[in-house]
């Protein structure tokens, strides 16, 4: 029986991209969270 | 579908009366805490990260996330899911440019609604700008609340088992009674709440359902599999696109994220947060929950392509799958969820219609009801007309106001998304930039539109330059005629035209057709503000300092 698999924009289009990006916002809030005192 | 039987269909209809019920409590829990002015219309900038976080990302999706997304990827498979990169692009702009600088700006200058920001920013000694801007966002959002209710009563009427024109009557007449209900005795801050609460049932919806059907389906490699042996298209990032057609949807789909920074029931949750570290909460809570509503649509609809072969709409995917796969108690809170993505948006809207016509027009431009308790209840009535006005329209199905959906979102976008950019990061528009951009952004979607498809629009298509021509020498007298027009605002309505029909020549251009209309119109719209900056000067001095 013949084996299929995604397409390698479709691995970067399905879950490499949500994958990095949620990573990075984490990132993001943990190096940008200390600097920031709250302003109103 | 296949037709329920009837204990599913009492089991469900138990399940969505309770969740009615605990909209209206959510209404009348906010009502308390509502009095004044400031508080209707912006919930006395009070949100916390997660409300205001939810609700400005599931106020802008609609019934669009679990209807309009799963059938994306059901007809197109994993190529389906170019929407997700366009819309979480759009998020991060909103979340880490937008809101960190909306807030304080909004709150120095005691901005109320979208128009107030742009307003406030540029100066508008006779009230061109919120005219304008008004007259826009009414335009739009009347259709699009509309619009809405008619799918909420689509939708009501199937979950809860009524039949015909009657049971969509009557499904129409439910939602629209509870949400116009709820959006009047707490304004701002009960949207804001059933927003939260929405939201997370639609999020929970869209993590558990696809978790549990790809589980059921028997692992992630039965559903490339499975996809593969339907089409191996359906398991690339192009489908079966080539040549224009692919490079057009591709950048149409990731354009969809330009019209988030214009769309004012979104921006108006940054401006309701309560400080900076609110702020920076929200931006992780928002981006989350686009990631897991918009990843969660796209499997529903790769599975639901693979479970439910003889689906013949896929957009129905969801619905089909909760009540194939779930006991009836899960099936009518899946159902909710779908209910709950439209009712989230179809609130926020009606709220941002009813601030239009009581604070923007009857407040600010006409200077009626300055006090608080006045403007509290000015607000109320005004949330019941709109909603009275929205079922009218939605019961007799007017075409022309469903025809201005159409550019509801793509028209907000490029109206007002360059402009707010333009105002929280540069110093080098006016207001008279201000106008040339909101009437091109407008001006510039209709004209693509129509465009696209010359064929189908054939009259319409033929006619659109004048038209566009007609309009900008009307907007030309009634400026005159007002007194309100200083001369560098006809040099803004008269580039506004220009741009306009330059792109109603562009379209018609190899290959332009295939792009969504917000794309050029948001380019245009910034070139526009940034032009007719340059070459005029305004007595009301820009700053963001």
């Amino acid at each position: 029986m013949e084996q299929f698999n995604l397409s390698l924009g479709a691995h970067l289009l399905l879950w490499v991209f949500p994958v990095a990006l949620v990573i990075g916002v984490f990132v993001e809030n943990f190096l940008d969270g200390p600097a920031r005192e709250p302003q109103r | 579908m296949t037709p329920l039987d009837p204990s599913t269909i009492t089991t469900v209809a138990v399940v969505m009366v309770l969740y009615l019920f605990v909209l209206l409590a959510i209404g009348w829990r906010a009502a308390r805490r509502t009095h004044s002015g400031e508080d209707f219309h912006l919930a006395g900038r009070s949100l916390g990260a997660w409300s205001a976080g939810i609700s400005s990302t599931a106020s802008s999706e609609s019934g669009w996330v679990t209807l309009g997304a799963v059938g994306m990827t059901f007809t197109h498979g994993v190529s389906g899911l170019w929407y997700a990169p366009g819309c979480l692009l759009g998020y991060l702009v909103n979340v880490y440019v937008v809101a960190p600088r909306l807030r304080p700006l909004s709150a120095t200058h005691g901005s109320i609604t979208l128009t107030d920001v742009i307003t406030r920013r540029w100066g508008d000694p006779r009230n061109v700008l919120r005219v304008t801007a008004t007259a826009i966002i009414l335009v739009c959002m009347m259709g699009y609340v509309a619009a809405q209710m008619t799918a909420a009563g689509k939708a009501f009427s199937s979950s809860l088992g009524l039949e015909g024109r009657t049971g969509y009557l009557i499904g129409i007449i439910i939602g629209a009674v509870v949400i116009t209900l709820v959006t009047s005795l707490g304004g701002f801050r009960a949207v804001a709440w059933t927003d939260l609460f929405q939201g997370l049932l639609v999020a929970g919806a869209l993590i558990a359902l696809p978790l549990y059907a790809v589980m059921r389906l028997g692992g992630f490699d039965a559903l490339v599999q499975g996809l593969g042996s339907i089409s191996p298209h359906l398991l690339t990032a192009s489908g079966d696109r080539v040549g224009p057609a692919l490079w057009g949807f591709v950048i149409g789909q990731l354009g969809i994220g330009l019209g988030y920074p214009g769309m004012p029931h979104v921006i108006t949750r940054y401006m309701a947060t309560r400080d900076d570290r609110e702020v920076q909460r929200l931006q992780v809570i928002a981006m989350i929950w686009g990631v897991a509503v918009f990843y969660g649509a796209g499997v529903v609809g790769l599975v639901g392509r693979v479970m439910l072969p003889n689906l013949a709409d896929g957009e129905q995917a969801l619905m089909a799958l909760a009540l194939e796969l779930v006991h009836p108690v899960l099936a009518g809170v899946l159902l909710a969820a779908v209910i709950s993505a439209i009712l989230s948006t179809v609130s926020s809207q009606l709220l941002v219609a009813a601030s239009a016509v009581a604070y923007d027009v009857v407040e600010e431009t006409l200077g009626k009801a300055r006090d608080d308790r006045r403007s509290l209840i000015l607000g109320r009535i005004t949330v019941i007309v709109v909603g009275v006005i929205g079922v009218l329209v939605a019961l007799t199905e007017v075409r022309l106001v469903f025809w201005f959906v159409l550019f509801a979102w793509s028209g907000l976008g490029a109206a007002f998304a360059p402009l707010i950019l333009l105002a929280l990061t540069k110093n080098a528009v006016n207001r008279h930039g201000a106008l040339a951009a909101m009437l091109t952004g407008a001006g510039v979607t209709v004209l693509w539109n129509l465009g696209r498809d010359p064929v189908g629009n054939a009259v319409a298509f033929g006619r659109s330059w004048w038209v566009a021509l007609l309009a900008a020498v009307a907007i030309l007298v009634v400026g005159e005629v007002s007194r309100a027009f200083a001369p560098a605002d006809k040099i803004a309505v008269v580039a506004a035209a220009l741009l306009t029909l330059l792109s109603w020549w562009l379209v018609q251009q190899w290959g332009l057709a295939n792009l969504y209309e917000l794309v050029p119109a948001f380019f245009m719209a910034g070139f526009a503000a940034l032009a007719v900056s340059a070459v005029t000067t305004s007595d009301v001095q820009a700053s963001i300092d």
